[in-house]
């Protein structure tokens, strides 16, 4: 009867006002939050947790499995686990090469420059895969929601992202169904969630090492607007690199016992990951830890203690490119560190000891830590997505963009059109012109970063003006437009004046994936998740009710007689009928059924805790209870 | 300034207070304009910021996100202006490169000359850089560069009270203090890309310690 005396404590349940939610899509973990009752809270399915481990499991037959159940399987079918896919959003084989050389996977490349994984001959794009997250996502949330099914989100990602990654994340969104409010950045929705608005004014920095990404971000609080001054970071620092050094500790010593064939099998470097990993946690609240890899069917046992001090000369490297990030974060906001009122630690990688104390003594104050470092920023998604719907206007973000953004000139160097670290929505027009007679075609190349030289900054693509009226060389004049929106995300668009009435000019994006192929990938294999979600939604439901009806039957006959006539045909009848249900498959009609069969339940339910609650307490004296 | 929709007085021309609704102002308006502020160098920057925070809540994409598409473009575009705006206005510099351009004055690439007498120290600054570039990181540089970036500093403070007086009261068009105000920026322009190099060489110093 278990089930009977979690309805009651959970009793009655409230809905919530707004009805977004905010996701965390996290490199290790992802989490939905929401506003419910005045405050975000985090959403997880009765007796499950809500963090999802960002990790896939393509079995040879069925579908994918998103999370733990995937993470266990990591070291026996290494090939067909993918992790730490958001480190591949938006990038090319080449951005990634080294990372790719520590995983286990087989990639390719689309002709248009964009990763593929490879599992069972099948290629997926970061996108497909990171869709499936958020649908295990987000089927998790509605659960935790009774049923309700939510779209609307807000989506966080590292403020270091930039413009290819946040559209990455946003067609990953659009793959899983969900309709996407806001990107907001991760570290700006930690902010929120700490409650700084209390604070009526105030300087506040966030530093947020997550799982494979490390971004700094300096705010200035002032009347509820929270406004970024700056952020800088690195989208390839965070808990994995940390782990790949104990992971280098345990290679360097094994490679001369076992030799270098099982330095490569898959299944040893799964193996070594995850130990490193657990190594690494250990080491945050003891001074030793073990390091150890066994795996029995390739005869290795090998075990190795590492104390704190060990690791933390390991790790002082990767720690002071954090804290070289903080210093231009903070030169950029033209702040002096005493200048901070607040610093709050953001991700699970700021869990390690040494982290905290480098940023206690490089800001000269104690870190906030009050919250789980992993909920946080999906609690601030929260928060946000309630600002959105129109929950409140007395908070307001105003954010920035992370990198500068700048057209190729053609020697090669680059010509800044938006400054880094400029607050969004910004927009910035350039004139383009032609170099031939009868040209009717430009070709510009679009890059983000603070680099001289268009080669060494991130390329967003090569973008084709088309229908430019003939006429002389250099006559021609487009203005291009450049608007960065609120989620950091560019638009370009063009109008040619030189002839006196303006042409709208066809702009034609070269990155990401097009409209198009987003279509095609919904009306594909992936359209049918959305099928297969209410699927195992139905399952569910029939298999509570069968739960419920079990218990029901159960307990009724010893209920009868402290039941009221009424009571105990409300609760037949329902029964009933959340059995009829259970006959069919109509999604509707069955949650209706389940929540009449629950809300007849609860006169039952309050008598069994009535009577559970005095045998409890009957042979005890008083001052015991 | 008075909304259109429903006749109050505007703080911004970008959206009104009372009836909260966007407005689309002529894209030849002046960003002081855009903000209610009249066309002058002084400025009270406290004043400013509150203006903006204040219009940002009028026209922030955040408050529109149920509202129809061209709803929300709109207010893009309001944020986006009113971004501009701020950092045109707050930034001494660009505020007074602006007026300068308003009142008919020299551009940046139309005048290109400084002070004579600031000439004389810049020859002797540029050295000191140039040396900073090839050495290596010692204490003995970064003392040189901390003291040069002092001086700098000083320096472009002096040349801001400059342009101060030169612009304030606003000269008419044609007036020759334009000329000379654009002089005194450009000055302000090479001790900016001075500052800012300095400032990158302490911080990879930094960050090799």
């Amino acid at each position: 009867m278990g089930y009977i005396e979690l309805n009651v404590l959970n009793a009655p349940t409230t809905t919530p006002v707004t009805l977004a939610l905010g996701i965390d899509l996290g490199t290790t973990n992802s989490l939905a939050a929401i506003w419910k009752d005045g405050r975000p809270v985090v959403l997880h399915p009765e007796g499950k947790g809500g963090l999802v481990p960002s990790v896939i499991h393509f079995p040879s037959d069925g579908m994918p499995v998103v999370g733990r159940e995937a993470r266990d399987h990591a070291v026996a079918d290494p090939r067909n686990v993918i992790f730490s896919v958001k480190r591949f959003m938006g990038r090319g084989l080449k951005d990634v090469r080294s990372e790719l050389a520590a995983l286990p996977y087989r990639a390719s490349e689309t002709e248009r420059g964009l990763i593929q994984l490879e599992v069972h001959g099948q290629k997926y794009t970061p996108e497909q895969l990171s869709a499936l997250i958020l649908m295990r996502v987000h089927d998790l949330a509605c659960q935790a929601l009774g049923g309700q099914d939510v779209r609307k989100c807000v989506i966080t990602v590292p403020a270091y992202f930039d413009d290819t990654q946040r559209g990455a994340t946003r067609d990953a969104a659009r793959l899983a169904g969900l309709e996407v409010l806001r990107i907001v950045n991760e570290p700006t929705a930690a902010s929120l969630a700490y409650g700084l608005d209390q604070r009526d004014k105030g300087n506040v920095v966030v530093f947020d090492l997550g799982g494979g990404t490390f971004d700094v971000t300096v705010l200035a609080i002032e009347d509820g607007v929270f406004r970024v001054l700056s952020t800088a970071g690195d989208t390839h620092l965070g808990g994995d690199d940390f782990d790949q050094l104990l992971a280098g500790l345990a290679r360097r010593e094994l490679g001369p016992l076992h030799g270098s064939a099982l330095l490569e099998d898959p299944g040893f470097q799964q193996a070594i990951r995850l130990s490193a990993e657990q190594c690494k946690i250990a080491l945050s609240t003891d001074p030793e830890a073990e390091l150890h890899v066994v795996i029995p069917a390739k005869r290795v046992s090998w075990r190795r203690r590492v104390s704190r001090e060990e690791f933390e000369a390991l790790g002082a490297e990767l720690l002071e490119r954090t804290i070289s990030a903080c210093r231009q974060a903070l030169s950029d906001a033209k702040l002096a560190p005493e200048k901070i009122d607040e610093v709050v630690l953001v991700g699970g990688s700021t869990r390690m000891p040494l982290v905290r104390a480098r940023v206690e003594r490089f800001f000269g104050r104690k870190p906030h830590t009050e919250l789980n470092p992993d909920e946080v920023v999906a609690l601030g998604a929260a928060v946000q997505a309630n600002i959105l719907m129109g929950g409140r206007r007395d908070l307001l973000l105003m954010d920035v963009t992370p990198l500068s953004l700048g057209v190729e000139t053609m020697g090669g160097a680059v010509s800044k059109v938006i400054q880094r670290n400029s607050t969004v929505p910004c927009e910035a027009t350039e004139g383009f012109t032609t170099y031939v007679d009868g040209q009717t075609g430009i070709d510009f190349h679009i890059v983000q970063g603070e680099r001289e030289l268009a080669r060494d900054c991130r390329s967003l693509g090569r973008f084709q003006l088309k229908g430019i009226p003939p006429m002389p060389a250099g006559m021609a004049r487009v203005a291009v437009k450049f608007h960065i929106d609120a989620d950091g995300v560019l638009t370009v668009s063009a109008k040619e004046l030189g002839t006196g009435k303006s042409a709208l000019v066809e702009i034609q994006p070269m990155h990401g994936l097009t409209d198009a192929e987003v279509e095609g990938m919904l009306q594909a294999g992936f359209a049918h998740a959305r099928e297969d979600f209410d699927q195992r939604r139905i399952a569910d439901l029939k298999t509570e009710i069968g739960t419920m009806a079990q218990a029901t039957e159960k307990n009724l006959n010893a209920g009868r007689a402290g039941l009221d006539r009424e009571s105990i045909q409300d609760l037949e009848e329902a029964l009933a009928a959340a059995k009829r249900a259970c006959t069919a498959s109509d999604l509707k009609e069955l949650q209706r059924a389940r929540d009449e069969f629950e809300r007849a339940t609860l006169p039952l339910a309050a008598l069994l805790m009535n009577n559970v609650a005095q045998k409890a307490l009957m042979g005890k004296k008083l001052g015991d209870v | 300034m008075q909304c259109p929709h429903c006749g109050a007085v505007l703080a911004s021309a970008l959206g009104c207070a009372q009836c909260g609704r966007l407005l689309d102002p002529p894209a030849e308006l002046s960003p002081f304009a855009l903000l209610g502020l009249s066309e002058r160098y002084a400025l009270d920057g406290a004043d400013l910021r509150q203006r903006v925070l204040r219009a940002g809540r009028l026209v922030h994409p955040d408050f529109f996100t149920q509202a129809p598409a061209a709803e929300r473009e709109l207010a893009e575009r309001n944020s986006a202006r009113l971004n501009r705006a701020n950092e045109l206005l707050s930034d001494d510099w660009s505020r007074a490169d602006w007026l300068v351009g308003a009142r008919g004055g020299p551009a940046e690439n139309e005048q290109r000359a400084m002070p004579p007498a600031f000439l004389a120290e810049v020859l002797e600054w540029n050295e000191l850089l140039e040396e900073a570039r090839g050495a290596p990181a010692s204490p003995g540089m970064q003392e040189r560069l901390d003291s040069l970036a002092r001086t700098l500093a000083a320096e472009r403070a002096r040349l801001l009270q400059a342009v101060a007086s030169l612009l304030e009261p606003l000269p008419e068009r044609g007036s020759p203090r334009l000329a000379q105000a654009r002089t005194q920026l450009n000055a302000i322009r090479y001790v900016d890309r001075a500052l800012s190099e300095i400032e990158a060489l302490s911080l990879t110093r930094a960050s090799l310690r």
